[in-house]
């Protein structure tokens, strides 16, 4: 098992009435398995995929239950041991490509973050494993794509970018929360194409989260539905799509938009 | 520099240029030794021998201005500079970590900075003593709340972004987040800091001089020779006249490089 949530609880503090926004949420990965989190806006799902990545703040917030990481603890384990992880083992994408990247940072520097906190490499090393992951990630020309800034990509761009440097550290673990709702369809498309294809060649296991159950099924393996902070069901994605128990999962396929490609 | 090509900017760097020029030519050559009297050319308006003529002891003005130039660019410079970096250490540890530390340092700042620069610089300058380093010194501690309060409040803003979170999120320490990859976000807005604190210290340089307890009789500073040119105004205004027209440029000369650098961020 790569990644197991026990029974975790997430409340803010921040007012009167303590809120809890994850309620006793258990899941598991394998190594090397896609794995999808759906829910409507608000169900928790980037909270439950930022406490994995150790990403929550840490005041004004209870956390409960345990999130086991090959063999340690996360929510225990204290901020400096979790940095070792954090890029190394555990990379992350978000929802926007536009504002994860640093205005004033070339784009290769950004890619090679990980590399320079985590390996000991030297430049020029570094540079080639920034330049091989920009090219696996199906960016042309990507010694010019190393010399930009974030303002001169496209939004798409930019997306991928963000995965090679998620990548480039040959993490056990990518989460992805909404990496392409900020997109357009064909881009959408595409990105959803390149994490399958990283995930078969680098056995990289995918957390990928999304209010978009079509998006989970073509991808997933299985997902875990989410509504209000728990987990109302889980399956293999097919089933789960096909077959919904919840009323939940029903409405949640219903309200996916169906796109008629061919009518103009 | 290459995004800052607009008119303020590089008439800002050309009269700043021109100034330094000049005092970086005064560090090896003055038509006259900018100390020494002469009985004959005293209070000499302008003329061959003497560009902006003598002072009431008989010192070549323009050797002088040299020297004051250099001075009063020094004194800034390095004003500047303690403001700069005590100011940016402050302003960075607490906007990022914010917490008690942030309310005690700020509150200490507040205080502080409901003082005028130059009063505060008053308050030190009678704790140590007048001269030019101890000047500095003063001018440079009176300089660093409000450096810090801009750094600060910069800072806070950058934290939530999300660059931020990416940098986290991939191990980086604190330190190499503040330093490598939130501050190179605030350098517009702390450059144009710089040029208007550098114009700051040069008025208050000045001021002080003139009031007697900043730069001290021989040296030469801007302000000093303002304050010695006062009781000749009717007499000499050229020895007023110049050194004023020295401060205006520099001061000029910094609020277009200041003014080119926020207008080079709007776009
Ligand atoms: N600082 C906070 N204080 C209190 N509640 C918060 C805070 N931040 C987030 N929440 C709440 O936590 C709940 C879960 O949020 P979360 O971001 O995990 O939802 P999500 O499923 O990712 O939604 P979306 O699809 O919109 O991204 C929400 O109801 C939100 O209002
Ligand atoms: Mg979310």
């Amino acid at each position: 098992m790569l990644l197991e949530i026990k029974q975790l609880t997430i409340e803010f503090h921040d007012h009167l009435v303590p809120e809890t926004v994850v309620k006793n949420v258990t899941m598991s990965m394998e190594e090397g398995e896609i794995v999808g989190i759906v829910g409507e806006s608000g169900s928790g799902k980037s909270m439950t995929a930022l406490s994995v990545a150790g990403l929550l703040p840490r005041k004004d917030m209870k956390k409960k239950g345990e999130i086991w990481f090959e063999g340690q603890e996360l929510l225990s384990l204290p901020r400096k041991e979790l940095r070792l992880l954090q890029g190394d083992e555990i990379g992350m994408i978000f929802q926007e490509p536009m504002t994860a990247l640093n205005p004033t940072m070339k784009i290769g520097k950004q890619v090679e973050e990980s590399l320079y906190l985590h390996r000991d490499l030297s430049r020029t090393e570094r540079r080639e494993l920034a330049l091989s992951w920009l090219e696996k990630v199906e960016l042309n020309d990507s010694e010019r794509v190393y010399e930009s800034y974030p303002h001169e990509l496209s939004g798409g761009m930019r997306q991928r970018v963000m995965i090679a440097a998620a990548m480039v550290a040959g993490p056990k673990l990518l989460i992805a929360d909404e990496p392409t709702t900020a997109l357009d369809v064909t881009v959408q498309a595409q990105i959803i194409q390149l994490l399958k294809k990283i995930n078969e060649k680098n056995n990289t296991a995918i957390l990928f989260i999304s209010h978009d159950l079509s998006l989970v099924k073509d991808l997933c393996d299985r997902v875990y539905v989410m509504k209000d902070g728990e987990v109302v069901e889980h399956g293999k994605s097919e089933d789960v799509f096909y077959h919904p128990m919840e009323d939940y999962t029903k409405q949640l396929i219903a309200a996916i938009p169906v796109i008629d490609l061919e009518q103009d | 520099m290459k995004k800052y090509k607009n008119f303020n900017f590089i008439m800002g760097v050309i009269l700043t240029g021109l100034v330094v020029l000049i005092a970086i030519i005064g560090c090896f050559y003055t038509p006259y030794d900018p100390d020494a009297m002469d009985a004959v050319a005293k209070n000499s308006g302008i003329s061959m021998d003497h560009w902006m003529g003598c002072d009431n002891f008989g010192r070549d003005i323009f050797s002088r201005i040299m020297e004051g130039i250099r001075n009063t660019f020094l004194i800034s410079l390095f004003t500047v500079a303690i403001g700069t970096i005590v100011g940016v250490l402050i302003g960075a540890v607490t906007g990022y970590f914010g917490g008690w530390l942030d309310e005690i340092l700020m509150r200490i700042n507040d205080a502080l900075f409901a003082f005028p620069s130059v009063l505060l610089a008053l308050v030190v300058i009678s704790l140590l003593g007048t001269g030019m380093f101890r000047v500095t010194l003063a001018l440079g501690i009176a300089f660093i709340p409000s450096f810090a309060r801009i750094v600060r409040s910069e800072i806070k803003k950058q934290v939530t972004q999300d660059y931020v979170e990416s940098a986290k999120l991939m191990g980086a320490g604190n330190f190499r987040i503040i330093f490598v990859h939130i501050l190179p976000n605030i350098l517009p807005v702390l450059l144009s800091s710089i040029m208007i604190g550098f114009n700051n210290a040069v008025l208050a340089e000045a001021g002080l001089s003139y009031l007697g307890i900043g730069v001290q009789p021989p040296d030469a500073s801007l302000g000093r020779m303002l304050s010695e040119a006062q009781s000749f105004l009717f007499s000499m205004p050229w020895y007023a006249l110049f050194p004023g027209t020295v401060i205006v440029i520099m001061v000029l000369g910094f609020a277009l490089m200041a003014e080119g650098i926020t207008q080079a961020q709007m776009k």
